[in-house]
């Protein structure tokens, strides 16, 4: 694993939100690497600085120092439109609900990436429908999304996510507003396509999901305080269950 | 390129599916753009098909003939004449000469181996169901070919006996006449039966009635001058077919015979210019329009046009600002996804393509359908039949494209705020203060300074009124673009009001670029009412000013002057029965001549009077100079300026008032001076006695007589008038009292009894009848009172003195609704887009225990802030420019009134009164009725619950 070269690298990460009486460190001095066909899990309480973390990897905010790599692009001195590109063509985002485009049907959903790219409409849902077939979710290529449940929204979001040449996923509480059987599920999903070869970065709260990953990490108050690898995560897991 | 087209297509269709799935919000916006476009579209269909082509002209002129031939009356001397054969004159100037006139025969004039139908018409007066009908009657055998294109027969068929008519549908309309009733004329018994009905195409108005030629107009004549009366005008023209038709050369060649030809060849294929005689001649060019009122004329239809798109701008702009801040999530997941500004900014501008393209469709549709259906109504309103509904693809294509284009500039502004939020901000519903741009409002406040100043240029230096107009053009954009900092001044006034109307105002000053636009929708749609406004009360204060009453307040007076006053009787009766009459007073008036003829009536046997003015009492400026000339020439500006302001003979006013009858005089007896108001003993008395009662003492000689002329030659008469001679005549002196004082009698300025008349051997005639009346009648007893009068089928003059009656407050009124529909439309716009940002606050209210009614209050607020806003820098951007134009115009009347002083036509006194009146009910209900309307509006349709839902749990 660690001959192949990180799709995702955070070094030294820091991020302070304000400045003064008001400054707040969210992240301070992170360091991680995430690679090809690794599923990683980021965990912490409240404020622990999950979430800045993930919107800093897919360069949807700055850091205040260090650096992000994303396949061999510094994204931290990329430009917006840069940051754009990469979005369309490296990074993909699940959020913990309301991910899919009302307006859109699944398919032109999962197409619209490669479509903002600049790729014909019938080619970006040729490939749209044959990364929903992928993932079995061909049946839903034509239904908008408030014709799907909560948990057809969330894969039909994962495969947006992996669509084209996409290899990292970074997921903000995909399974958030799920229940567990449906979490399960798209949990499930999310583990295959790592082990198709993607990238990802999971935040969670719920342990449960955490053991779908190969690694977890363990913020608070914006460092990381413990990594595990997946043969010891059951075992820290328990304690963690324990804590909460 | 084509990566371009690509991610365009993907943004077009998310904001086609997101404009459906918000349909009301699409709707109201497609409706403001839509509507405009469907109005100009209309108007364009309308028009390009009542244009006629030349050919469609033709049929209509001529019907199926080559040519129209047409006696000018110049006694056969040569014309010139325009290739329609609308104008003519003669080819010689005959500048002080007399002119040649006299009929021509035409039909000498026509080609070997033509054929021809004449086509005659005269009026008459018919008996109608209601009384008596002036009406138009022709004989043109419109069953015949040639004639086929003139009329269209509706019912029944064309006349071919001598005792048939076929009669327009608008002549059995107003008759009450239908197919198969009988009609006959007044003085001519003869019945004729109505054998069908039939419109001219081109005058679908015309009261007209068709008799086979020769059935109807000679004989009516005939009747008529037997029972004393002038015979109706006849004239005849004819249409002419000739194999070959008529080209410009011949019609040129015919003009050389005194007779003025339409050929239809000419119609269709115009000459140039050059080759017609006529546009070469002083004074006779072809009047088309120059390059330089196109150009002008352009330039204001493309101000208008833009100004309009500007207001549907900024009124559909806060629309998809709404949409844009609603779909703010969808928009950060659309940048989550790699979606750039760029992107973001065309999914923003594909709503304005979508709903803009949309309006044009709907908008071009739905023109062409109502033109279509209405097409029978708009016919009748413009009284002519459309020649063919013409599309012109490339006129409706361009309007439609100003929807379209409407669509996106609405949209460039919400696109571009929407496109600088960031992903992150978007998707967590993280809520930024909006900046205004900087930039606009130092642009908005260049384009003031400098419009101010051309308008000030316009109102103090220049005296072109386009000057003012469009300086106040390019100041009112100005303040349109410095709406965000003028917003922002109203902030301060914050901190004294209680919390609804505090938040609601903070809210308005803090988001500024969302504001903005709507308070500068009202302000421009405010500021224009107020500046119309403001110049029509100025007006209508000057022209009540300027306002001469023709009689004294509530007097009604009615004359006839037709057939000798032979509808005197009724027309007095009619009053009596309509009016409530106080005092009537009848007068006639002298009569020289047949008593039949009318007074001026050139005809044989008829002649007229004078009223002597004896040679001392002449105005030396207005005196006759013998050979003709201007007499006024003679004297200095000083000179003149002296006589105007110091002789009495020279003094106007005395004379001035209603015509009446020729110098003023009327005969009547002492109910008249009472009716006017100029019943003193000293004047009834001497009218008693006998003597002719004068207001003006310019017409009475130094022995106190009075002198009145009666000329029965007219022909000499008129040779005389040229040569600068008196005219020959008997003149009769009566002894006069002359009212001492400077009385008004309001156009009457001699009177004397039918007795005094008949001693002097003068003829008199009926003519009308004054009364004073108790009050003035109401509407109702107008209505009758005229449909009364119409039935007698002769031409009554009715005046009633009401005193000024202003009638633009209908249009001021219409204006001020226009204003408050804006005004609560753009406001409501606004308050929808505050409340799709407030549900935060809202929710924190609710939860720090605000009651449910904040909601609504709030929301009202909101609005009225906004309305209140607009409406107060509106009417402060209405009034300035209508000042100015006023200003402008003082000083244009200033000038006019200074030469006319300095060359001695006026006196220095009569200073002209340019008066700038602010209209303050107008005002008062734009800036309290409207904001206060706005907010109980606004308030009224927001739900109070909804955002009083459970916090999330996070």
């Amino acid at each position: 694993m660690s001959a192949q070269q990180p799709v995702l690298q955070l070094q030294n990460l820091t991020r302070v939100h304000g400045a003064g009486a008001t400054e707040v460190h969210a992240l301070r001095g992170i360091d991680l690497a995430v690679y090809p066909g690794e599923l990683v899990a980021v965990m912490g309480p409240s404020g622990s600085g999950k979430s800045t973390l993930l919107t800093i990897a897919g360069g949807l905010d700055a850091p205040t120092s260090g650096r992000v790599i994303v396949e061999d692009t510094d994204i931290t001195t990329a430009s917006v439109k840069e940051l754009a590109a990469l979005r369309r063509r490296s990074i993909g985002y699940v959020f913990q609900d309301y991910n899919l485009i009302p307006a859109l049907t699944a398919a032109e959903n999962v197409a619209l990436p490669r479509e903002l790219d600049g790729t014909s409409s019938r080619k970006a849902r040729v490939e749209a429908l044959k990364a929903l077939e992928e993932m079995g979710l061909g049946h839903l290529s034509d239904r908008f999304p408030d014709e799907m449940s909560g948990g057809q929204q969330q894969r039909v979001a994962i495969a947006r996510a992996l669509v084209g040449d996409r290899r990292l996923v970074l997921a903000d509480e995909p399974t958030g507003a799920l229940d567990s059987e449906t979490g399960e599920s798209v949990l499930a999903l999310l583990r295959s396509r790592c082990d198709a070869g993607a990238a990802g970065v999971l935040v969670t709260h719920e342990p449960r999901f955490a053991a779908w990953a190969d690694r977890v990490v363990f913020l608070r108050d914006g460092a990381i305080v413990d990594q595990t690898v997946r043969s010891e995560a059951d075992s820290l897991l328990s304690g963690q269950v324990a804590e909460a | 390129m084509k990566t371009w087209l690509h991610s365009w297509r993907a943004a077009i269709r998310i904001a086609r599916r997101d404009a459906w799935r918000s349909k009301g919000r699409s709707a109201l916006v497609l409706a403001m753009i839509a509507l405009p476009i469907l109005g100009v579209s209309a108007l364009d269909l309308t028009y390009r098909s009542s244009e006629l082509s030349p050919t469609e002209r033709a049929d209509r002129m001529i019907g199926a003939a080559d040519a129209q031939f047409r006696d000018p009356g110049y006694g056969g001397a040569p014309i010139f004449q325009d290739p329609i054969g609308e104008m003519s004159t003669t080819a010689k100037d005959y500048e002080n000469t007399s002119w040649p006139s006299g009929p021509t025969d035409v039909t000498k004039t026509f080609p070997a181996g033509s054929t021809f139908l004449s086509d005659s018409s005269g009026t008459a007066k018919l008996t109608t169901k209601h009384g008596l009908l002036v009406t138009h009657v022709r004989e043109l055998k419109a069953a015949d070919p040639i004639a086929r294109g003139i009329t269209t027969l509706l019912e029944g068929r064309y006349p071919e006996k001598n005792d048939e008519v076929v009669a327009t549908s608008r002549f059995l309309e107003s008759s009450g006449l239908s197919v198969g009733s009988t009609l006959s004329a007044r003085n001519f018994d003869r019945p004729y039966r109505i054998v069908g009905s039939y419109e001219i195409p081109d005058d679908l108005n015309a009261v007209q009635v068709n008799a086979v030629p020769g059935a109807f107009l000679a004989p009516y004549a005939k009747a008529v001058e037997k029972a004393g009366l002038q015979k109706p005008d006849i004239s005849t023209t004819y249409l002419v077919r000739k194999s070959g038709g008529f080209t410009w050369n011949m019609v040129k060649e015919l003009n050389t015979k005194g007779v003025i030809v339409a050929s239809r060849a000419v119609i269709l294929d115009p000459p140039a210019t050059s080759e017609v005689p006529l546009y070469q001649k002083e004074n006779w060019g072809n009047f088309e329009s120059s390059a330089g009122a196109n150009a002008a004329q352009l330039a204001a239809v493309g101000t208008v046009v833009g100004l309009a798109m500007l207001e549907i701008c900024l009124l559909a702009g806060p629309a998809f600002a709404v949409g844009a801040r609603r779909s703010r999530r969808q928009l950060g997941l659309v940048g989550a996804n790699g979606g750039a500004r760029s992107h973001i900014r065309a999914i923003v501008l594909s709503g304005g393509l979508v709903i803009g393209v949309a309006a044009a469709v709907t908008g071009t549709v739905l023109a062409l359908i109502l033109t279509k259906v209405l097409q029978p109504y708009l016919e009748e309103t413009m009284g002519q039949r459309f020649g063919a509904f013409d599309i012109r693809p490339l006129e409706i294509l361009g309007i439609a494209l100003l929807a379209v284009l409407t669509g996106l500039l609405a949209a460039i502004v919400p696109a571009i705020t929407a496109s600088r939020q960031t992903v992150l901000a978007s998707l967590t519903g993280r809520r930024g203060v909006r900046r205004s741009s900087r930039v606009l409002p130092l642009i908005g406040l260049a384009a003031l300074l400098i419009g101010g100043a051309i308008a000030l240029f316009g109102s103090m230096i220049s005296q072109q009124f386009i000057v003012v107009a469009g300086g106040s053009a390019i100041a009112e954009l100005g303040v349109v673009a410095m709406t965000p900092a003028l917003v922002g001044l109203f902030g301060r006034a914050g901190r004294w009001l209680p919390l609804s109307p505090r938040l609601a105002l903070r809210d308005a000053v803090r988001n500024r670029g969302r504001t903005a636009p709507a308070v500068a929708a009202v302000l421009a749609a405010v500021a224009g009412t107020v500046a119309v406004s403001t110049y029509m009360a100025s007006e209508e204060t000057q022209h009540r000013a300027e306002y001469t009453a023709q009689m004294p307040h509530g007097t009604v007076a009615a004359f006839v002057m037709e057939e000798g006053g032979r509808d005197v009787p009724a027309v007095r009766e009619a009053i009596e029965r309509y009016v409530p009459v106080d005092v009537r007073a009848d007068v006639a008036r002298v009569a020289v001549g047949k008593p039949s003829c009318q007074p001026w009536d050139s005809g044989p046997g008829c002649g007229r009077f004078e009223v002597v003015v004896p040679p001392a009492n002449e105005c030396p400026m207005y005196a006759t100079i013998p050979g003709g000339g201007d007499a006024s020439e003679k004297y200095t500006p000083e000179q003149r300026l002296k006589m105007i302001t110091d002789d009495w003979r020279c003094k106007e006013g005395r004379s001035s008032g209603m015509y009446v009858s020729d110098g003023g005089l009327l005969v009547g007896d002492a109910a008249l001076l009472k009716v006017l108001g100029l019943d003193e003993p000293a004047t009834v008395k001497a009218l008693a006695d006998g003597k002719v009662v004068s207001f003006n003492p310019v017409n009475v000689d130094k022995n106190g007589m009075y002198g009145i002329k009666q000329i029965t030659d007219l022909a000499a008469a008129d040779k005389a008038s040229e040569q600068g001679r008196p005219a020959p005549g008997k003149v009769v002196a009566l002894p006069a009292y002359q009212v001492p004082g400077d009385q008004k009698s309001y156009g009457v300025q001699a009177l004397m009894t039918p007795a005094t008349a008949k001693a002097a051997g003068l003829a008199t005639a009926p003519l009308g009848t004054y009364a004073s009346t108790d009050r003035l009648p109401d509407t109702e007893a107008r209505q009758k009172l005229d449909g009364e009068l119409t039935k007698l089928g002769s031409n009554v003059d009715l005046r009633v003195e009401e005193g000024f009656v202003n009638d633009n407050s209908l249009i001021l009124l219409s204006l001020a609704i226009f204003a408050g529909l804006v005004t609560v439309g753009a406001a409501g716009i606004a308050t929808g887009l505050a409340q799709a940002d407030a549900e935060a606050d809202l929710k924190t209210l609710a939860a720090v225990g605000a009651p449910p009614r904040v909601r609504r209050t709030l929301s009202g607020f909101q609005c009225g802030v906004v309305a209140a806003m607009g409406v107060l820098l509106g009417s402060a951007a209405g009034v300035l420019p209508a000042m100015g134009l006023r200003l402008n115009e003082e000083r244009q009347q200033m000038r006019w009134h200074e030469d006319a002083v300095a060359q001695g036509w006026s006196a220095a006194s009569e200073v002209p009164y340019v008066p700038i009146v602010i209209p303050w009910e107008t005002l008062a209900g734009l800036l309290v009725a409207v904001p206060v309307g706005a907010a109980l509006l606004a308030a009224l349709v927001t739900r109070s619950r909804g955002a009083l839902s459970r916090r999330e749990a996070t």
